[in-house]
């Protein structure tokens, strides 16, 4: 099949959105199913361009107009895209049938278009080959996640999307003003090409662009100093909502800062860009996981876990090497995996039992004894115990850390974890020691979904080499960027 | 005091750093590789004579479909944050005569000439953006002339969404004409017009998309407009 089918994954979920104002009428229950049939066909399509890519090995471009780049927009699917581009449809299925359940707020017709515009502004931020493109994206879905961090309609809510407004709409005017420093002086907004040519950046202009492009980015990307808004836009936002906000909303602006800083190492002021990283997202770690000792609500301890995690991943990119890249992307992936589990759980016990304070979790393990094995094992993964999956790619990490001479960096991500299994297993204590209940129904839907993301974890932890080895190609996607200019079919305009 | 102090030298030091960069940002010279080409090229490419336009409709059509996007996102944000069970407008003081009069003369040709600026984007400076815009003024005006005006919002709503999938949906085609997302098959299969550059019936699907961007930005922000006026009511 054509590889321009790909912008299927962005025209789908696109024109979904659109219908969903003429199929309203039909009522609460119609659009919500129609939310999970959408989903669906997404991760069908995503998971053929999956197929395609890695069995090919080959990245598919899709070309906007059919005009070549740098002239037309192109989509650059390697193997980080198609891989991270599952994930966000896979993740976004499994919150459409959470989302029967636990959505009941009015309107749901909004809900669905906004649900699906997230969705789409993830995919495109993932899967775009262009600058300013990525930007677009980047306002889809955020401007989405700010209209869905309040939906509840509570005090709370419209707080924590005032503040999220106003660092992100902050954060996107850095990145603008970067890309406009980076087209003022390269006159082409294509990535390639920005690869191609940034050699001859002048050195100030660089590092001021990459400077502003980071800022921007770290807004979405949740690093320390710009990650204020996160822990209560997390709370406040809808259960399904949370879940992908840490699965994916965060992990594309991640990607996105990776994917420019490596495109331009070869400017010079290069590394003093990547310590200032490297600080930003150390500290990420080491204050989030300090925040998550001390709250009350299992829902915003996990949300600062998140973040902590966030930072690690952040540090690994930071790194420089390859090795760095792999780790981080497979921690990526990882992370996607557990948190999902982690924030469908949670949610889950707060829609059934109307809260997520902690001593909503007393007695768990008698009245809803799967759902609190499934917090169980995300925790227990979570802190990197061997065997669950997140062991591998956090040893991964560490090892890059050293191995890159930040042995510093790695003492205080070290630390840190011993803080994260203090309060995991606090959580765990009381779900299973303390407290008594009645049991009662867990639903069917959400403990089956419950069940899969738990054998994943698991699976992933004991036969680690399979996901391993697809976490190297996609890394090898972000870091080799001589190959990605050799991809993109650049039309030799300029240069 | 010393922390506002400290601020001002924060800023003093950022600013400099900024200046820098701006500085090494070559002002005046000639930088446009890509931009050249468009100037070369747009005529025969896309049969517009409005260069912009042509960059915005045609060569970066898809960041285009993503800023219709996000005024979609915005005007149904608002929709979702201002919902209520009921709601009604609330305004009590009916316009003055020189507004009310002068909105009954104008609000037609207003719209006119909102659909004048959409119609001739590949011709004019313009284009969907600022014709819906302009369209959308006309309703503003009705709203604050007359205390009992409302837009028909459910039928407003639907054509939003449906002029919405007509983008997604001419994109579609070009994808199964011509094997590419948002291809023009109208100019470069069909070549319709191709004798007419400069004239109203020519410039591709240029024209079909500015119009349904029009339509689309007049029904948003309309939209936004009678979702901020209207307030709670008890049933």
């Amino acid at each position: 099949m054509n590889g321009q089918y790909a912008s299927l994954l962005i025209a789908l979920p696109l024109i979904s959105a659109f219908f969903v104002p003429l199929i309203k009428g039909l009522g609460k229950k119609a659009v919500k199913y129609y939310l999970v049939l959408i989903t669906a066909l997404q991760t069908g399509i995503a998971a053929w361009v999956f197929q395609e890519v890695y069995t090919t090995g080959k990245p598919i471009i899709v070309m906007a107009g059919a005009w070549r780049p740098p002239v037309g927009i192109n989509l650059y699917i390697g193997h980080f895209a198609a891989l991270f581009v599952l994930i966000v449809a896979v993740v976004s299925f499994l919150m459409a049938v959470f989302s029967i359940r636990a959505i009941s707020v009015d309107p749901i017709d909004k809900y669905a278009m906004l649900f699906l515009l997230v969705m789409l502004g993830a995919t495109g931020m993932i899967a775009t080959g262009d600058i300013f493109n990525l930007f677009v994206f980047m306002e889809i879905t955020a401007i989405s996640a700010y209209a869905l961090t309040a939906y509840n309609k509570t005090g709370e809510a419209a707080e924590a999307s005032i503040k999220y407004i106003i660092l992100g709409g902050i954060g996107s005017s850095f990145f603008l003003i970067g890309i406009a420093l980076i087209y003022g002086s390269l006159g082409t907004l294509n990535m390639a090409q920005i690869a191609q040519l940034a050699g001859g950046m002048d050195a100030t202009v660089a590092q001021v662009g990459l400077a502003l492009i980071v800022f921007g980015l770290a807004v979405e990307a949740e690093l320390f100093p710009l990650n204020a808004w996160a822990p209560d836009a997390y709370q406040a936002a809808p259960h399904p909502i949370t879940a992908m906000f840490s699965a994916f909303v965060v992990k594309a602006g991640l990607y996105a800062l990776a994917r420019i800083l490596y495109l331009m190492q070869a400017v010079s002021s290069w590394h003093s860009v990547l310590k200032l990283l490297i600080i930003m997202a150390t500290l990420t770690v080491f204050v989030a996981e300090f925040a998550a000792l001390r709250q009350k609500n299992v829902k915003r301890m996990i949300a600062y876990s998140s973040i902590a995690q966030i930072g690690l991943i952040g540090l690994a990119f930071a790194l420089g090497t390859q090795s760095g890249v792999d780790a981080g992307v497979f921690h990526m992936v990882n992370h996607a995996i557990v948190k999902a589990l982690l924030f469908l759980a949670v949610g889950h016990v707060a829609v059934s039992l109307g809260g997520a304070e902690m001593e909503k979790f007393e007695g768990l393990g008698k009245r809803m004894p799967l759902t609190a094995f499934a917090i169980t094992v995300g925790a227990i993964a979570a802190v990197g115990i061997p065997l669950f999956n997140v062991f591998w790619s956090k040893l991964r990490i560490l090892l890059a850390t050293l191995g890159a001479g930040y042995s510093w960096a790695a003492a205080v991500v070290l630390i840190a974890s011993v803080v994260e299994a203090v309060y995991y297993f606090r959580l765990i204590h009381t779900m299973w020691f303390a407290g008594e209940g009645e049991r009662i129904s867990e639903g069917l839907a959400v403990s089956l979904m419950l069940l899969f993301l738990a054998a994943l974890v698991i699976v992933i932890g004991v036969y680690p080499d399979y996901a391993w080895s697809i976490a190297q190609k996609a890394g090898n996607d972000i870091f080799n960027v001589a190959d990605y200019i050799k991809n993109v079919p650049l039309m030799g305009v300029g240069a | 005091m010393l922390k506002r102090a400290l601020a001002i030298i924060t800023l003093l030091i950022i600013g400099y750093w900024l200046a820098q960069g701006l500085a090494g940002v070559p002002f005046g010279e000639d930088r446009m590789l890509v931009a050249q080409y468009y100037l070369d090229h747009v005529k025969e490419q896309t049969g517009a004579v409005n260069t912009v336009t042509a960059v915005v409709v045609n060569y970066r059509g898809f960041d285009t479909l993503g800023e219709v996007t996000v005024l979609f996102i915005a005007s149904t944000g608002v929709g979702a944050l201002l919902w209520r069970k009921k709601r009604e407008r609330t305004a009590k003081t009916e316009g003055s005569i020189v507004l009310t009069t002068g909105t009954r003369l104008l609000a037609p040709f207003i719209m006119l000439f909102g659909a004048y600026i959409f119609i001739h984007g590949h011709l004019t400076p313009g284009g969907g953006f600022p014709g819906g815009a302009t369209i959308a003024t006309a309703f503003l005006l009705l709203y604050m002339a007359f205390t009992v005006y409302e837009i028909p919002h459910k039928t407003f709503e639907k054509v939003e969404g449906a002029v919405g999938m007509a983008y997604v949906l001419v994109g579609l085609i070009g994808l199964a004409i011509g094997g590419y997302f948002l291809y023009d098959w109208i100019w470069q299969d069909w070549g319709f017009g191709v004798d007419n550059v400069g004239r109203l019936l020519s410039g591709g699907f240029i024209p079909v998309i500015y119009t349904i961007i029009g339509l689309k930005v007049g029904t948003e922000l309309s939209g936004i407009i009678d979702n901020m006026l209207k307030e709670e009511v008890s049933e």
